[in-house]
C-alpha cells in the first residue's frame, strides 16, 4: 500500500466505532525503527536510533531528563518535525503503513483520525483568538463533515466526556479565560475528537498541579478502557510514568538506553540512568532518604562520545564502556538494557550501598 | 460510542474567571466591542474639534483681505468692505466665526467660493467620486498585491520570491508616488499605448473607460503602500506561523490551507490592517499626485487652484472633508480590529 | 523598541557606507551646486531642445535646452534646505514634549497624544498647499505645516524611548538616591534616547525630502524659472512624447538621495534577518486602536 493511500477509507475514513480493519490485535499500531534525527539542518544529530512500538490499547511512557530528545521524537511521530529537523535514517509506520516520508496531505489524513496530540502547554497550542468550543467544532466539521448544529453538540458531548464543568459556558471562552487544567482536558477533547487509536501526549500533565494532574491521569485511563485508545506518554516525571504506564521507555541522549513493562523497570531497574532516575523520583524500592540529584551534565546534542553515553556520569562506568558502542540486550522477556552490566543482578541493597 | 460524564472536578479546576454577572460570553463580548465603539467616538470627537479649528484658523491667519478681492480694487471702499466683512461673517472673533463654520459644516454648509459663489461642498461633491474612484481602487490593489506578495514571502521564507519582495519593498519606499505615476505613464500609455496617459471618464459613461482611466493612477498611489503592507504581513505571519497554535491545528488534521486563512492570516492580518489605516493620509497625498501627473479633474487641482486665488472657503472645506475621510478609515480600521480579535483582548476582565 | 547598534558597527555595514558617499555628494552640492554646475541652469537654446545624455549635456537638455544636470544641481539647495527647515521643526516640537511628557504627568500626557492624533489625520500635502494659500506662496512658508505634521512621528518615537528608560531601574535608583527629575533626564535618559531620534531625523529627512520635492513637482512655491528637482519633473512631464526617458533623471536623484538617508536609518537600527525583509518586533496582535496612544515607533512614512 502506498503512502498516500492512507487517506483511503479502509485506514483514514474508517468508521467511528470498530477498530480499523488494517490493525490486527497484537500487532504494533506506532512503530518507529532505528530513526535517527537530525537538528539545526543537518549540523547535529540529535536522535540516534530511537527504536519502540506502540500496540493497540497500550500507555506506552517515555522518560528522561530535558534534551534527552522525547519532545523530538514525539515530533516525530506526529509528522511535525521542527524547521530545520529532519529525519536522516531509520522509519516509522502507524499500523504497518510507512508513514517516514508522508507528503502533507498525507498527514493530514493520520492527524486527528489516526493519532491525535496533547502537549504540555496547552494554552499555547490553541488559536488565542478564536473560542475553544468553536475550534473543536471546526475539527468536527472538516475532519467528520457535521453539520454545525451537531458539531456544536457533539463538541459539548465531548467537553462533558473530558470532565469539564459547565461546557456550554465553556464553549464560548477564548483560552485565556480557562485555567490551565481546563485547556487540558479542552485539548485531549479536540484530540479525540475524531476517535483515534493512539494519542500522543508529550509532557501532558507536567505544567499542572498536582490534584490536576491525577484527574487528567485517570482521564487517559478511562478513555484507554473506554475506547482503547492508546497512549504514547512522555514525562520526565518517573512516578507518574510507573502509575499510568503499561511498558516504559527510558531514554538518555538521544537514545534508549532501557525499555520493558512498567512493573518490571520500577522494580528491577537494570541501567544506571534508570537506577539514578527511580532514586530522584523516589518510586519502587528507592524510598526517598534525601533530596537526590544526578551528578553531571548529558553530553551536548551532536556531542561524539564512543561507547555508553551515560559512561560520564556513571558510577559504575569503567574502561569497556568507553571502548565501544554498546548493543542493547535483552535481559529478560521484553526487558532490554543498553548496559554491559545488564547482566548483573543488582538489588536495591547493593545500590544504595554504593 | 459512549460518553460517560466524568465525576466533575471540584474546586481547582474552576474557571479562572468565573462566568461574569451571569451574561453568556459570546453576549458580553459584543457588548463590550459596542463600548470600544464608543470609546473610539469619545476620543474621535475632540480630534474632529482640534483638526477643523486648525483648518479653519489658518484661514483667519491669512492676512488676505477677502471683501476687498470680492470687490475688486475700484469697489473696495472701506464702508463697501466693512459690509461685506458683516454679512461674510468675518467681523466676529475668531472662535465665534469657527463654531458658526462648524455648525454650518455640520449641516453640510460649507460656504461659498469667494469668486465664483458656487457653493462649496457643491464643487467638493462634484470632485469627490475621482478621488473616491482612485483610492479605493488603490486600497483594493494595495491589499491584494501587498497581501499576496506578503502571504507568499512569508510562506516561503527565504526563498527567491522572498528576496525578491524585500528588494522590491525597498525600492518602493524610495519611490514617491508621483515618479511611479510617471513611470507607469511612460511605460503603458506613452511607449506601449495600452491606457490612457490622462483624463477621467465617470462610470456612468463607460465602466471600462473608467477603470482603463483609474487603473493608472490607482497603482502609482497603492505601490508605496502596498510595500509597507507586504513588508509587515510577512513579518507579522512569519511569526505567527512559528506559533505553537499553528502545530496544534495541524495535528488536529486541519487542511494546511485552512490553516494558513483561518488561523494564521486572521491573526496575523492585525498589524497589516492598522498599517493600511495609518496610511491613508499617505494615500490621499498620493491622489493629489496622480491627479496631477494624469490631469485629473480631482479634490487635489481643485486646492492647488483654491490656494492660487486665495479662495479660502474652499480650502477651508476640503481640508475639512478630507480630515474627516482619514478619521472615518481609522474609525472602520479600528472597529475592524476589534471585531476581528474581540475575543483576544482583555474581554471579561 | 527597535535595538540600536552603536554607530561604528552600523557604519561598517556596506550599505551604510555608500549611503554616507551619496549623502555627502549631496551635501557638496547644497553648498556649491550652483557654483559647480557646468552651464548656466538658465540659459535657454533653441538649437539643443530635447537632447539625451551626451559629451556637451551630461544628462541631456529639457524642452527650452536647458542643461539638465546644471539645473539638479543649482535645484539642490532650495530642496535640501527647506527639507531640513522641516525637519528642525518637527525635531523641536516633537521631541521636547515627547521627553516633557513622561514627567508632566498623565494629563498633559493624555492632552499631548490627543493633539498628536490630530495631528497625525491631517494630510500633509492639502495643510501645504492651505498654508501657502493663506500667508503666500513660498516654499519656506510651504514646509513649515510639513514640519509640522512631522513632529508626531518625533514625538512618538521619542516618548516611548523616554518612558522605557523612565521606568528603567536604575532611574528609579538615581531618583532615590535624590537627583533631581531634571538631572534624571539630562544624564540618564537623554544620552539613552538620542540614538533613537537620530534615527527618526533620518528617515524624517527622507520624508521630508519626498515632501519638497512633490510640492515643487506641483509647482508650490517656486516661481517657474527658477531650478527645483520636483520642477525639473514636472516639466518633464509635460513632454513625455519627445523625450519618454527625461523623468527617470530627476526621479532617480530623488529616489536615491531618499533611499541613502532610509538605508542609513535602517543601518543604525538592528534589523533581524539580513537579506530578507526586516523583521519589525510587531506584536502579533496589536489591538491598541490607531488613535490611541502607541508606543511603538513606526517612522518609515510620512503624509
Amino acid at each position: 500500500m502506498t503512502i498516500d493511500n492512507l487517506r483511503s477509507p479502509d485506514l483514514a475514513a474508517r468508521p467511528a466505532t470498530a477498530a480499523a480493519p488494517a490493525v490486527t490485535a497484537g500487532s504494533d499500531l506506532l512503530r518507529l525503527d532505528d530513526l535517527h534525527i537530525s537538528v539545526h539542518h543537518g549540523a547535529a544529530t540529535a536522535i540516534r536510533g530511537i527504536s519502540l512500538t506502540v500496540q493497540p490499547g497500550e500507555i506506552v511512557g517515555l522518560v528522561g531528563e530535558s534534551g534527552s530528545g522525547k519532545t523530538l521524537t514525539c515530533r516525530a511521530a506526529l509528522g511535525v518535525l521542527p524547521d530545520g529537523c529532519t529525519i536522516d535514517q531509520g522509519s516509522l509506520s502507524f499500523a504497518g503503513h510507512d508513514l517516514t516520508t508522508l507528503s502533507r496531505r498525507g498527514w493530514e489524513g493520520v492527524h486527528g483520525r489516526l493519532m491525535g496530540a496533547v502537549f504540555q502547554d496547552p494554552a499555547s497550542y490553541l488559536n488565542p483568538s478564536i473560542t475553544v468550543g468553536h475550534q473543536l467544532a471546526e475539527v468536527l466539521r472538516v475532519k467528520l463533515g457535521l453539520s454545525r448544529r451537531a458539531a456544536r453538540q457533539r463538541s459539548i458531548e465531548l467537553f462533558t466526556s473530558v470532565g469539564l464543568n459547565h461546557p456550554e459556558h465553556v464553549f464560548h471562552q477564548i483560552p485565556a479565560e480557562l485555567s490551565g487544567g481546563m485547556l487540558q482536558r479542552v485539548m485531549i477533547a479536540i484530540a479525540i475528537s475524531c476517535d483515534p487509536q493512539l494519542l500522543v501526549a508529550d509532557e501532558a500533565t507536567t505544567a499542572l498541579d498536582v490534584t490536576i494532574q491525577a484527574e487528567v491521569i485517570e482521564l487517559l485511563r478511562r478513555l484507554r478502557a473506554e475506547r482503547g485508545l492508546a497512549v504514547l506518554f512522555v514525562s520526565h516525571d518517573l512516578a507518574v510514568v510507573a502509575e499510568l504506564c503499561d511498558r516504559v521507555v527510558v531514554f538518555y541522549a538521544g537514545e534508549v538506553v532501557e525499555s520493558g513493562p512498567a512493573r518490571e523497570i520500577i522494580e528491577r531497574p537494570r541501567h544506571p540512568y534508570t537506577q539514578a532516575l527511580l532514586r530522584v523520583a523516589s518510586v519502587g524500592d528507592f524510598r526517598r532518604r534525601e533530596l537526590q540529584v544526578i551528578g553531571g551534565q548529558p553530553p551536548q546534542v551532536g556531542e561524539h562520545i564512543t561507547g555508553c553515553r551515560f559512561a560520564g556520569r556513571c558510577p559504575a562506568a569503567a574502561a569497556v564502556c568507553r571502548s565501544g558502542p554498546i548493543a542493547p540486550v535483552t535481559v529478560d522477556d521484553q526487558h532490554e538494557v543498553r548496559c554491559v552490566r545488564a547482566q548483573e543482578a543488582w538489588t536495591a541493597g547493593e545500590l544504595a550501598a554504593r | 460510542m459512549t460518553v460517560t460524564s466524568m465525576p466533575r472536578a471540584a474546586g481547582a479546576d474552576q474557571p479562572r474567571r468565573a462566568p461574569a454577572r451571569g451574561a453568556a460570553p459570546r453576549r458580553r463580548r459584543s457588548r463590550i466591542i459596542v463600548s470600544r465603539l464608543g470609546g473610539g467616538l469619545a476620543v474621535l470627537v475632540p480630534i474632529v474639534l482640534i483638526s477643523t479649528f486648525i483648518t479653519y484658523s489658518l484661514g483667519a491667519l491669512s492676512n488676505s483681505n477677502p471683501a476687498a478681492t470680492i470687490l475688486g480694487q475700484d469697489a473696495a471702499t472701506p464702508a463697501a468692505v466693512a459690509r461685506l466683512n458683516h454679512a461674510l461673517g468675518l467681523d466676529h472673533p475668531l472662535i465665534v466665526q469657527y463654531w458658526n463654520w462648524l455648525t454650518q459644516a455640520a449641516h453640510g454648509n460649507l460656504g461659498r467660493s469667494y469668486f465664483t459663489q458656487i457653493p462649496v461642498a457643491q464643487s467638493i461633491a462634484q470632485r469627490l467620486p475621482v478621488d473616491l474612484s482612485i483610492a479605493v481602487l488603490a486600497v483594493i490593489l494595495a491589499a491584494v498585491i501587498g497581501g499576496g506578495a506578503g502571504m507568499i514571502a512569508a510562506i516561503r521564507r527565504g526563498g527567491w520570491f522572498d528576496r525578491g519582495v524585500t528588494v522590491a519593498c525597498s525600492a518602493a519606499s524610495t519611490l514617491p508616488a508621483f515618479v511611479v505615476g510617471i513611470i507607469l505613464v511612460v511605460l503603458f500609455a506613452v511607449t506601449a499605448h495600452l491606457l490612457p496617459a490622462n483624463g477621467y471618464v465617470g462610470p456612468s459613461t463607460s465602466i471600462a473607460q473608467w477603470l482603463a482611466h483609474i487603473i493608472l493612477p490607482s497603482l502609482a498611489l497603492s505601490l508605496a503602500v502596498s510595500a509597507d503592507i507586504a513588508r509587515q504581513l510577512r513579518t507579522s505571519l512569519v511569526e505567527v506561523l512559528e506559533q505553537n497554535y499553528i502545530v496544534g491545528a495541524r495535528v488536529r488534521g486541519l487542511p494546511y490551507r485552512r490553516i494558513l486563512v483561518r488561523h494564521a492570516l486572521r491573526n496575523a492580518a492585525g498589524p497589516a490592517l492598522t498599517i493600511l489605516g495609518n496610511d491613508f493620509p499617505l494615500m490621499l497625498a498620493g491622489a493629489v499626485a496622480a491627479e496631477a501627473v494624469f490631469s485629473l479633474p480631482g479634490l487635489g487641482q481643485l486646492l492647488l487652484q483654491s490656494a492660487q486665488t486665495r479662495d479660502i472657503p474652499v480650502v477651508q472645506g476640503l481640508l475639512l472633508v478630507i480630515s474627516c475621510f482619514v478619521i472615518v478609515v481609522n474609525l472602520i480600521v479600528n472597529t475592524t480590529l476589534n471585531w476581528l480579535y474581540r475575543a483576544n483582548d482583555g474581554i471579561g476582565t | 523598541m527597535k535595538r540600536l547598534i552603536g554607530p561604528q558597527s552600523a557604519l561598517r555595514l556596506p550599505s551604510a557606507r555608500i549611503a554616507i558617499v551619496v549623502l555627502l555628494g549631496i551635501a557638496v552640492l547644497t553648498a556649491f551646486g550652483s557654483t559647480l554646475a557646468p552651464q548656466n541652469p538658465l540659459t535657454i537654446n533653441a538649437n539643443a531642445l530635447f537632447q539625451g545624455p551626451g559629451a556637451h549635456h551630461l544628462l541631456g537638455t529639457d524642452y527650452l535646452g536647458r542643461d539638465v544636470l546644471s539645473r539638479l544641481m543649482a535645484g539642490t539647495r532650495l530642496s535640501v534646505l527647506t527639507a531640513l527647515e522641516a525637519v528642525g521643526i518637527g525635531l523641536v516640537l516633537g521631541t521636547g514634549p515627547g521627553i516633557a511628557t513622561v514627567f508632566l504627568g498623565r494629563w498633559f500626557d493624555f492632552a499631548a497624544n490627543r493633539v498628536t492624533d490630530a495631528l497625525m489625520t491631517l494630510p500633509y500635502v492639502f495643510f501645504a498647499v492651505a498654508v501657502t494659500a493663506a500667508l503666500g506662496n513660498g516654499l519656506v512658508q510651504a514646509m513649515v505645516p510639513v514640519g509640522i505634521l512631522l513632529a508626531p512621528f518625533f514625538f512618538r518615537v521619542t516618548r516611548a524611548a523616554t518612558l522605557e528608560h523612565a521606568r528603567a531601574q536604575y532611574v528609579e535608583a538615581a531618583e532615590l538616591m535624590g537627583a533631581s527629575k531634571l538631572h534624571v533626564v539630562r544624564v540618564h535618559v537623554l544620552r539613552k534616547v538620542l540614538p533613537t531620534i537620530a534615527v527618526t531625523t533620518a528617515s524624517m529627512a527622507a520624508a521630508a525630502l519626498l515632501a519638497v520635492s512633490f510640492l515643487t513637482f506641483l509647482g508650490i512655491g517656486v516661481q517657474p524659472p527658477a531650478p527645483t528637482w520636483g520642477g525639473v519633473l514636472s516639466s518633464d512631464l509635460a513632454y513625455l512624447a519627445q523625450a519618454p526617458w527625461a523623468p527617470f533623471i530627476p526621479g532617480a536623484l530623488i529616489a536615491v538621495t531618499v533611499g541613502a538617508l532610509n538605508a542609513l536609518a535602517d543601518a543604525f537600527r538592528d534589523r533581524r534577518g539580513a537579506g530578507t525583509l526586516a523583521a519589525q518586533p510587531d506584536p502579533i496582535i496589536r489591538t491598541h486602536s490607531t488613535l490611541e496612544p502607541a508606543d511603538d515607533d513606526r517612522q518609515s512614512q510620512v503624509a
